[in-house]
């Protein structure tokens, strides 16, 4: 009955935040199944041996996330590599987003490009706070630069993204 | 922020992210049930230091009340450290040095008196095998935890928290077995 328990209690918290934490993992990693290495990796370690530390679970669990990242990326760097020269690239990303319907889904696609083009440092620290939900302070402790730095990042990033919408959505 | 982007940021809020894959889940599933198996099980090898039926607490018990004993060892020797002759000390330094209420019949009535010891295991990681003594092969396995000490004053209802890192390495003796 606790063991059940338990396991409804996994299932509801990753079902809430396994998406985010997901998206977050995205940004520091190859791909999709990379991604979702890297969340088992450091959500079952943070199940097992994390619950009981204080703090924000969300934050804990994203930089347990982002070093989970490098730590996988260290060890397949070699085996990309060799993938890299043979497919020639690293576009094996896919959607961040679920699917739509109609003009939202042509939207969805846009935005999804534009994320895409946005310097990784900027990307990352738009999706940790507009999806994972964390402060700047938060965010600087995870990426290890200052507040005002995520803050600057994160404008950049906006602004860079109207640019880029403008003449669908804002024009 | 200007109204522009605000709404973009909006919009980017109002997106639905896409989920993680049913097989990730199964694989969260069979290691969480794994490790469900294992708190269930009667031998454990590592476990939550949380649990009060885990060994390791006969050693933090252990630890935490040595710890204490040396706190109020030191605690006691400071406070009734015999003092050089009145003549040579004012009543106010005196004061503050010694407190007032420090008489044998009320040792502890000032005083930080350990109330908790706890610690957190939050990664164990085996490290692989090594050489010991002999020449015999063994895994060393790495614990590491966050020790918490708290100490309280009841008089002035004051606390004192001690969160330390520590690593414990452990070397398990390994045999091959041939066929």
């Amino acid at each position: 009955m606790e063991a059940e328990h338990a396991k409804d209690t996994w299932k509801d918290w990753f079902e809430a935040y396994g998406p985010k934490l997901l998206l977050c993992a995205r940004q520091w990693t190859r791909s999709l199944a990379d991604a979702e290495d890297v969340v088992q990796e450091a959500f079952v370690r943070y199940w097992r041996h994390q619950r009981q530390l204080p703090g924000d679970p969300q934050a804990l669990l994203v930089t347990s996330i982002r070093r989970a990242a490098i730590d996988h990326a260290r060890r397949e760097s070699r085996r990309a590599v060799r993938e890299e020269k043979a497919d020639g690239g690293l576009e094996e990303r896919e959607a961040f987003f679920a699917p739509q319907l109609g003009e939202a889904a042509e939207r969805r696609l846009e935005i999804e490009a534009a994320l895409q083009r946005l310097p990784g440092e900027q990307r990352e620290v738009l999706v940790l706070k507009i999806w994972n939900e964390l402060t700047f302070e938060q965010i600087a402790e995870t990426l290890g630069i200052s507040p005002n730095t995520a803050a600057s990042r994160y404008r950049y990033a906006l602004a860079a993204l109207r640019k880029e919408l403008k003449p669908v959505h804002h024009g | 922020m200007d109204e522009s982007l605000q709404q973009l940021e909006d919009e980017l809020k109002s997106l639905r992210l896409r989920g993680p894959s049913p097989q990730l889940v199964d694989r969260l599933t069979d290691e969480l049930a794994a490790e469900t198996d294992e708190l269930t099980a009667p031998v454990r090898r590592y476990t939550s230091a949380t649990n009060l039926g885990s060994w390791k607490w006969l050693g933090w018990r252990t630890a935490g009340v040595a710890a204490a004993l040396a706190l109020a060892a030191a605690v006691t020797f400071v406070a009734f450290k015999p003092q050089p002759p009145a003549a040579t000390e004012s009543p106010a330094t005196l004061a503050v040095n010694t407190p007032v209420n420090l008489t044998p019949s009320t040792p502890s009535a000032n005083q930080y008196q350990p109330v908790a010891a706890a610690n957190v295991l939050y990664e164990v990681k085996d490290e692989g095998v090594v050489e010991i003594d002999g020449g015999a092969s063994a895994r060393q396995v790495r614990a590491r935890y966050v020790d918490t000490y708290t100490w309280k004053n009841p008089r002035k209802n004051a606390s004192l928290k001690w969160t330390v890192p520590r690593d414990e390495i452990r070397v398990l003796p390994a045999s091959y077995l041939q066929n």
